[in-house]
C-alpha cells in the first residue's frame, strides 16, 4: 500500500488549500506570483484529479479510495471520505474548472488578489470535501463552509449591486441548509439507539434499510398506521425529514420555485464566481439529492416524486420562458441554467437508469457549457462593462474567433447531437418517458428542447448578429492568446463528450444502478431485497493505530467505548 | 468498356472505410473553417472541392459495392437481428455511442440500395454545386466560412444517409439544421437574413421535438414488443422461430433498440390482427406494463409515425411547418441549390423510404402523410404563382414538389418517391443555380419582372434552364415527366384500407398540381428568359459567368435528361411484368414493406406500369398549364399592359402574394402569445409573486418583527424585573388552578 492508494482522495482536496496557505504566506503588492502559484496548485490539483478518476474502477466497489479515521468519537463521527461513480466525475468536472478559473480572473480581478485566490483556493477544498464526505456531519460542514468563500466572491468582487446579491445569496441557501440540519441531528437520533449513534453515512443508510423495506411493504397492502418501532418512526416523519433535505437541496440547484437567488447571484458574480457557481455549486444541489435525500427516504420520495416532477418541469419550460423574457445576457444563462437543472432533477427522479445516468452526465454538461457560456461572457464584459443586449449586435465581424466560439458553446447548451449537451438530454428525455410518471412529463419537458432554441439563438442574434449598431464596438478587441487558451478546453470537451461519451458515462452507470434499486425500495409493494442495498464501507481503523501509538491510557481517563 | 469495368468490379470500398466518406469533408471543414483565412482562397477551394469529390469517389465504389456489375459479386451482410441475411447491403458497426440501462445506440453505418443511391446524389451534387460557389462566392471575403460551412453540410447530410439507426440519424438530421442555419444567415450582417436563420433553426426544432417523442415512443415500443411476443410472431420473421426469437434479443443488446434492422424484423414480426396472431402480439394487442399501458400496439405505432411525420415536416418543409424555406432564400444561390432543394429537404423523404415498413403497417398515418403532401403541394403552387422573386418561386415549387413525395410515399409508391427525389434533385438545382448565374450576371437582381430577354446575352444559362424547366414541368421525354407520373400512376392504383377514397381524391388533385406547376414554372421562364429586357434593369446587359458556373449546369441538365432511364420498364418483374429499373433496383430496400403489405391486412400496394393512355394525359395536364401561362405572360397581359387590373384580381393577387398570411398567422397565434405568456410571467410570477412578495416579504417581516420587539428591549431593569414577577404571578396561578383542578 502506497500512500498514494490511502491518501489520494485527500490530496486532491487539501492541495488547494495548501497552495492558500502558501499564497497566504506571499505579500499582497506580488500580483503576478499570487496568481502563478495560485494557477498552479490548480492545475497540480487538476493533475491529481484526473488520476484518481483514471485510479476508479467503473466495476469495483461502490466507494473507491476511500480514507477513514477517528475523529469527534464522542459523537459518533469519523473522517471519511471516498468517491463513488457520480462524485468522481463531478469531483473530475471541479478540478476541470479550477485552473480555467484562474485564468479567467487575471485580468478581471484587479483588486485584492490575494484574497480573491484565497477565496478561490478555499471553495475548491470545500466543494470537493463537500463531494467525497462518506459522513454526514463532515459533509454538512463543508456544505456549509462552501457558503463563505462564495459569499465573499459574490461580495466583494461582485458588480455594481453585489452586497444585496450576495446576502440574498447566503440567507436564501443558509434557510434551507439549517432545516436541514435540523433534519441531519433527527435522523442521528432516529437511526440507532444511545451508544451506537454514528454520523456515518453507510451506518445511518444501513440502519433505516429494514425500516424502509417495511414501510414500502405496508404501503403495498395499505394499512401502515400499525407500524412500531423506528419503522413507525420513519413512517410518520420520514416526509418531513425527506422535505427538510429537499428543501435545501431544492434552493440549491435550484428549483422552481426557489430560484430567486440564481440570477442575482450570477449576475452580480464576477466571471470566476459565475464559472464556479454554474459549473459545480448548482450540482452540489442534485448531487444531495442522489446521495442524501433520496435513498434514505425512498417511501417520501415516492410519495413527493410527482410533486416534485413537476416542480423539475415547470422549472424547465418556466426558466426557458424567462430568458424569452431578459435583455440583461447574464440573467438570460442564469435562467437557462434554471431550464438546464430542471432536466437534471427530472432525470433523477424518472427513477430510471437512462434517466439517472442521463441526469448526471448532464450535471457535467452544464458545467462545461454553462461555464464556458459566463466565462466568455465575462471577456465581453470585461471589454464593455455592459450586460445589455441591446448594447451589443453585429459584433461577429469585429470579433470572429469570439464568436465561433461563443457559437459552439451555444450549440452545446442547445444539445444539438454531436455535441455534449445531446447525450445528457437525450437520455433524461428518454428516461422520462420510460418511467412510471406519465407520458405527460416527458412531453412537457421535450418542449425546452424548442424553446431552447428559441432563447440561445434569440440571444446570439441580438448580440453578434445584424448590423453593428454601436461605435463602441467597433474597437473590440478578438480574444487575446490566453483567453484562446481559457475557452479551448471547453471547446474540446464538448465535442470529445459529444462524441465519446461511454468512458464517463461507464464511471457514472453503476452508481446509477445502486441509485435506481436504492430508491426503488421504497416503491410500495417494492420487491428490493434489503441486502441488495446495503452499503459497505472501510470500517473504522483500530483504535489508536491512526492516532495514538502507544498503549492506551488506564484509570480515570481510559478509552470507555 | 471491357477494361473499365474490370477497374470499376475492382473498386470496392472496404466497410471499415465507410466513416472516411463523413470524415474527409469534416476534415475539411476543420480546416477550411480553422485555418481557411490563412491558407488564402485558392487552398480553400482546392480543399474545399477536393474532399467533396474525394467523398465522391469513395461514395462511387461503396455504390459499386452494393450494385457489382456482375450479379455474382452481390454483396450481402448478416443481420444482427434475424439469421436471414441483408442482401444487397453493407455496413460496418464501429462500437458504442453511447448506452446505459438497456438502451444503447451504436456508432453503425449502413449502405444499402436506397442510402446508396443519396450517397450519390448528396457527393455528386455536392460537388458540383461546390464547383459553382468557387465562381460564386470568388467576390465573397467570407469565402472560408462559406466553405467550412458547405463542408460541414456535407458531411452531416452523409451521416444523416448513412446512419443504421434512428440517434445516428438524427445527428445528421440536427446537423444539416445547424448547418442551414449558419448558410442562411451567412451574410449576417444584414439582420433579416440572420433572423431567417433562426426561423429555420427553430421551426426544424418544432419538428425535432416530434422526432425525439416519436423515437421515444419505438423504444417503449420495441421494449413492450420484446417481452410480450412469443415464437408466434417470429415465424413471420423466417428461419425457425426460436432462434428468430433469440436473435431479435441478442440483436437488441448488441445494437440497442432503435436500429432499423431491428425496427424491420419487430414490423415483420407484428401481426396485422388479433385473430392472425395466433397468440402472439398484433396492432391491436394492448401493451401490459409500462407507461404505455393498455393502449394497443397499433395505436401507439400511428402516434409514433404522426409525430415523424411532423418531424419531418419540419425538415422538408411540408404544412404546417414549411414557413422558413421560403426565408431560407435569404443564403447564397448555391446553397438554396444544395440544401434546400436537392439534398437536405428531402431528409424527411428519406426517412419514411427508410421506415417503409413501419409505415406500411398503419394506414392511418400514411393517409396523414399523403393528406399533408397534398395540402403542401397544392399551397405552395398556389402561392408560387404570385412571387416577383425568381429564387422564391423556385422555393415555393420545392415546397410543392417535396409535397408530391410526400404523396407518393404516404400512398405506398416509395420507389417512384425516390426516384422523383433523384430527378428533383437534379433538374431544381440546375434551376436554382441557373438563377443563381441569371443573378450573377445582372447585378444580383431577382425580380423577374426587373429581367426578361436574358435568353440572348446567357445562352448556357438559358439552355440548361429550359431543359430543366421541361423536365419539372413533366414534359416527355424529360426525367420529371417519368418521376413524376410514376407516383401519380401509383396513388392512383395503390390502396389503404379503410382510405380508399384516398386514392382517386389525391390522384386528381395531383393532376392539378402538375398543370399548377407547368404554369408557374412557365411564367419564370418566360418572364426571366423570353421577351425583351425589361427597363427596370439593374444593368443594360447581362453577362455569362464563366465555366465554372456553367458546367455544372451542363451535367445537371445531361442528368435532368438521362435520370428517365431509371423509370422505363426495362427489368423483368413478378408475374411476367415488365418493371421499372428504378422499382427493381430499390427492390431489396422496400421488400419487407412488399411482405407486409402482401398480407394483405392494411395496404394493397400495386405494381402495373402506366399505360400510354396514362402518359398521354399527364402530358395533356403539363401542356395545358404551360399553355396557359404563355397566353397569360406573352398574350394576354403585355396586351393589356396599362390598363389597371380589376379589384378583385388585385385583392386575389395580394392575398396569394402574401403568401396566405401564414406567417402572419403564426406570428399573432403563436409567436406574440409566447413572448407575452414569458414577459408577464417574469414580471408577475418571478419578479413580484416570488421575488418581492415571498422572499423580500420574508425578509420584510423579519425586519418588522425585529424592530417591534426592540421597543420591549428597554434596557430598564426595573421593567424586566416586573415583567419577570408578572410572569411568575402568572405561572403560579396558572400551577394553583391546575392543582385545583
Amino acid at each position: 500500500m502506497s500512500f498514494f492508494d490511502t491518501h489520494l482522495l485527500n490530496l486532491v482536496v487539501y492541495l488547494p488549500l495548501l497552495f492558500a496557505a502558501l499564497v497566504w504566506m506571499l505579500p499582497g503588492a506580488e500580483r503576478g506570483q499570487i496568481r502563478t502559484v495560485t494557477f498552479i496548485g490548480m492545475l497540480v490539483d487538476l493533475v491529481f484529479g484526473v488520476w484518481a478518476y483514471l485510479r476508479f474502477e467503473p466495476g469495483g466497489p461502490e466507494f473507491q479510495l476511500e480514507y477513514r479515521t477517528r475523529w469527534l468519537e464522542q459523537l459518533g463521527v469519523s473522517y471519511h471520505i471516498g468517491a463513488d461513480g457520480l462524485a468522481i466525475s463531478l469531483l473530475l468536472l471541479t478540478v476541470f474548472l479550477g485552473p480555467l478559473v484562474v485564468m479567467a480572473s487575471q485580468t478581471y480581478i484587479t483588486e485584492r488578489v490575494k484574497e480573491f485566490h484565497l477565496s478561490l483556493l478555499v471553495l475548491q477544498t470545500v466543494m470537493l470535501g463537500a463531494l467525497v464526505s462518506l459522513d454526514v456531519l463532515l459533509f454538512y460542514i463543508f456544505w456549509e463552509a462552501m457558503l463563505i468563500p462564495m459569499y465573499l466572491l459574490v461580495g466583494v468582487w461582485g458588480a455594481e449591486d453585489r452586497q444585496m446579491a450576495a446576502v440574498k445569496f447566503f440567507l436564501y441557501t443558509l434557510a434551507g441548509s439549517l432545516l436541514m440540519l435540523v433534519a441531519i441531528v433527527a435522523l442521528y437520533f432516529i437511526s440507532s439507539t444511545p451508544g451506537n449513534r454514528s454520523f456515518d453515512y453507510a451506518t445511518i443508510y444501513n440502519s433505516l434499510v429494514a425500516a424502509n423495506s417495511q414501510i414500502s411493504t405496508c404501503m403495498g397492502t395499505g394499512d401502515c398506521e400499525r407500524l412500531t418501532g423506528m419503522a413507525g418512526i420513519l413512517y410518520r416523519w420520514g416526509p418531513w425529514l425527506f422535505a427538510a433535505f429537499a428543501l435545501a437541496f431544492a434552493i440549491k440547484v435550484p428549483m422552481w420555485p426557489v430560484h430567486t437567488w440564481l440570477p442575482d447571484a450570477h449576475v452580480q458574480a464576477p466571471v470566476a464566481g459565475s464559472m464556479i457557481l454554474a459549473g459545480v455549486m448548482l450540482k452540489m444541489g442534485t448531487f444531495g439529492f442522489w446521495r442524501y435525500a433520496i435513498p434514505f427516504f425512498p417511501s417520501a420520495t415516492h410519495q413527493l416524486r410527482p410533486f416534485l416532477a413537476t416542480l423539475a418541469v415547470i422549472g424547465i419550460v418556466y426558466g426557458a420562458l424567462m430568458c424569452l423574457a431578459q435583455r440583461d445576457i447574464k440573467k438570460l444563462i442564469a435562467y437557462s441554467s434554471v431550464s438546464h437543472l430542471g432536466y437534471c432533477m427530472l432525470g433523477i427522479l424518472a427513477l430510471t437508469a437512462e434517466g439517472a445516468t442521463g441526469s448526471a452526465y448532464q450535471m457535467l454538461n452544464h458545467g462545461v457549457s454553462t461555464g464556458a457560456l459566463f466565462l466568455l461572457f465575462g471577456f465581453l464584459y470585461e471589454r464593455r462593462h455592459t450586460r445589455l443586449m441591446s448594447d451589443y449586435g453585429g459584433i461577429a465581424k469585429v470579433v470572429p474567433v469570439y464568436t465561433a466560439s461563443f457559437l459552439i458553446i451555444t450549440f452545446s447548451s442547445v444539445a444539438v447531437p454531436g455535441t455534449n449537451g445531446f447525450v445528457g438530454e437525450f437520455l433524461v428525455l428518454l428516461g422520462t418517458f420510460k418511467s412510471s410518471l406519465g407520458l405527460a412529463f416527458g412531453v412537457l419537458a421535450t418542449l425546452g428542447v424548442i424553446l431552447g432554441a428559441a432563447y440561445m439563438l434569440w440571444m446570439v442574434q441580438k448580440v453578434f448578429f445584424g448590423p453593428l449598431t454601436h461605435r463602441e464596438n467597433q474597437g473590440l478587441s478578438d480574444l487575446s492568446l490566453r483567453e484562446f487558451a481559457t475557452v479551448l478546453p471547453f471547446l474540446i470537451l464538448v465535442l470529445v463528450m459529444g462524441l465519446m461519451p461511454q468512458p464517463f458515462l461507464d464511471r457514472i452507470n453503476p452508481s446509477t444502478e445502486r441509485f435506481v434499486t436504492r430508491a426503488n425500495l421504497g416503491a410500495p409493494g417494492s420487491r428490493v431485497q434489503a441486502s441488495d442495498v446495503r452499503i459497505s464501507v472501510m470500517g473504522l481503523p483500530p483504535a489508536g493505530l491512526a492516532a495514538v501509538p502507544h498503549s492506551p491510557t488506564t484509570g480515570p481517563l481510559a478509552d470507555r467505548r | 468498356m471491357e477494361a473499365l469495368k474490370q477497374v470499376l468490379l475492382q473498386l470496392r470500398l472496404d466497410p471499415a472505410a465507410l466513416w472516411l466518406i463523413i470524415a474527409l469533408p469534416l476534415v475539411g471543414a476543420f480546416i477550411c473553417g480553422v485555418f481557411g483565412r490563412m491558407l488564402g482562397r485558392a487552398n480553400v477551394y482546392l480543399i474545399a472541392c477536393a474532399t467533396v469529390a474525394g467523398s465522391f469517389l469513395l461514395s462511387v465504389s461503396a455504390f459499386l459495392a452494393v450494385s457489382p456489375l456482375e450479379s455474382s459479386q452481390a454483396v450481402s451482410m448478416e443481420n444482427a437481428f434475424s439469421t436471414s441475411a441483408i442482401r444487397y447491403a453493407f455496413g460496418y458497426d464501429y462500437g458504442t455511442w453511447f448506452s446505459t440501462g438497456t438502451f444503447r445506440v451504436n456508432f453503425g453505418l449502413l449502405v444499402d440500395h436506397l442510402s446508396g443511391t443519396l450517397l450519390l446524389v448528396i457527393t455528386g451534387v455536392g460537388f458540383l454545386i461546390h464547383l459553382y460557389s468557387t465562381s460564386y462566392m470568388s467576390h465573397d471575403e467570407g469565402y472560408w466560412r462559406y466553405f467550412a460551412y458547405l463542408n460541414l453540410f456535407v458531411a452531416a447530410m452523409l451521416s444523416l444517409v448513412l446512419a443504421d439507426n434512428l440517434v445516428l440519424l438524427f445527428v445528421g438530421w440536427e446537423g444539416v439544421g445547424m448547418a442551414s442555419y449558419l448558410l442562411i444567415g451567412f451574410w449576417y450582417s444584414d439582420t433579416a437574413k440572420a433572423w431567417a436563420g433562426r426561423k429555420a433553426f427553430v421551426t426544424n426544432r418544432i419538428g425535432d421535438f416530434a422526432f425525439l417523442i416519436a423515437t421515444f415512443l419505438i423504444v417503449l415500443l420495441v421494449s413492450a414488443f420484446n417481452s410480450q411476443s412469443n415464437t408466434a410472431n417470429f415465424t413471420l420473421v423466417g428461419g425457425n422461430p426460436e432462434t428468430a426469437q433469440v436473435r431479435y434479443r441478442e440483436g437488441l443488446q448488441m445494437k440497442g433498440p432503435v436500429a432499423f434492422q431491428g425496427l424491420e424484423v419487430f414490423a415483420n414480426g407484428m401481426h396485422g390482427t388479433a385473430e392472425k396472431a395466433q397468440g402472439g402480439v398484433s396492432l391491436e394487442t394492448p401493451i401490459a406494463e409500462g407507461p404505455l399501458k393498455d393502449r394497443t400496439f397499433g395505436g401507439v405505432l400511428t402516434v409514433a409515425l404522426l409525430l415523424f411525420l411532423l418531424g419531418a415536416a419540419g425538415k422538408s418543409a411540408q404544412f404546417p411547418l414549411y414557413v422558413w424555406l421560403p426565408d431560407a432564400m435569404a443564403g447564397p444561390t448555391p446553397v438554396s441549390a444544395l440544401i434546400h432543394a436537392a439534398t437536405m429537404v428531402t431528409a424527411g423523404v428519406y426517412l419514411f423510404s427508410r421506415m417503409s415498413y413501419l409505415l406500411v403497417l398503419s394506414p392511418t398515418a400514411m393517409v396523414t402523410v399523403a393528406i399533408i403532401g397534398t395540402i403542401t403541394s397544392l399551397l405552395a403552387a398556389l402561392i408560387a404563382f404570385a412571387q416577383d422573386d425568381i429564387k422564391k418561386v423556385l422555393a415555393y415549387s420545392t415546397v410543392s414538389q417535396l409535397g408530391i413525395m410526400f404523396m407518393g410515399v404516404g400512398m405506398g409508391i416509395f420507389w417512384a418517391a425516390v426516384l422523383h427525389l433523384v430527378t428533383h434533385a437534379f433538374f431544381k438545382a440546375c434551376l436554382f443555380l441557373g438563377a443563381g448565374s441569371v443573378m450573377h450576371g445582372n447585378a444580383d437582381e431577382t425580380d423577374i419582372k426587373k429581367l426578361g430577354g436574358v435568353r440572348h446575352e446567357m445562352k448556357q444559362t438559358w439552355f440548361t434552364f429550359m431543359v430543366a424547366t421541361l423536365a419539372i414541368t413533366g414534359i416527355v421525354p424529360l426525367s420529371g415527366f417519368f418521376s413524376k407520373d410514376a407516383i401519380f400512376h401509383g396513388i392512383h392504383h395503390n390502396h389503404l384500407h379503410g382510405y380508399e377514397w384516398a386514392s382517386g381524391a389525391i390522384y386528381y388533385m395531383g393532376l392539378l398540381i402538375a398543370a399548377c406547376t407547368a404554369f408557374y414554372m412557365s411564367r419564370v421562364y418566360l418572364l426571366t428568359f423570353e421577351g425583351k429586357r425589361s427597363p427596370e434593369a439593374k444593368i443594360p446587359h447581362a453577362h455569362e459567368s464563366d465555366w465554372r458556373m456553367t458546367a455544372p449546369l451542363w451535367v445537371l441538365a445531361t442528368l435532368s435528361v438521362v435520370a428517365l432511364f431509371y423509370a422505363l420498364p426495362l427489368m423483368p418483374g413478378r408475374g411476367g411484368v415488365m418493371q421499372p429499373v428504378m422499382e427493381n433496383f430499390l427492390g431489396p430496400v422496400f421488400s419487407s414493406a412488399e411482405r407486409i403489405a402482401s398480407r394483405g391486412g392494411q395496404v394493397a400496394l400495386d405494381h402495373s406500369i402506366p399505360s400510354l393512355f396514362d402518359y398521354l394525359k399527364a402530358w395533356v395536364v403539363a401542356l395545358t398549364g404551360g399553355a396557359a401561362a404563355a397566353f397569360m405572360y406573352l398574350k394576354f397581359f403585355p396586351a393589356r399592359a396599362g390598363q389597371p387590373a380589376p379589384a378583385f384580381a388585385r385583392s386575389v393577387r395580394r392575398f396569394t402574394q402574401n403568401k396566405f398570411y401564414v406567417d402572419e398567422a403564426y406570428e399573432f397565434l403563436v409567436i406574440r402569445p409566447v413572448k407575452n405568456v414569458s414577459a408577464i410571467l417574469y414580471k408577475l410570477v418571478d419578479t413580484l409573486l416570488i421575488d418581492t412578495v415571498a422572499v423580500r416579504g420574508t425578509a420584510w417581516v423579519t425586519t418588522r418583527v425585529g424592530s417591534a420587539l426592540r421597543y420591549v428591549q428597554t434596557g430598564d431593569a426595573q421593567a424586566y424585573a416586573a415583567v419577570m414577577a408578572l410572569a411568575l404571578l402568572g405561572g403560579a396561578v396558572y400551577a394553583l388552578i391546575q392543582v385545583l383542578k
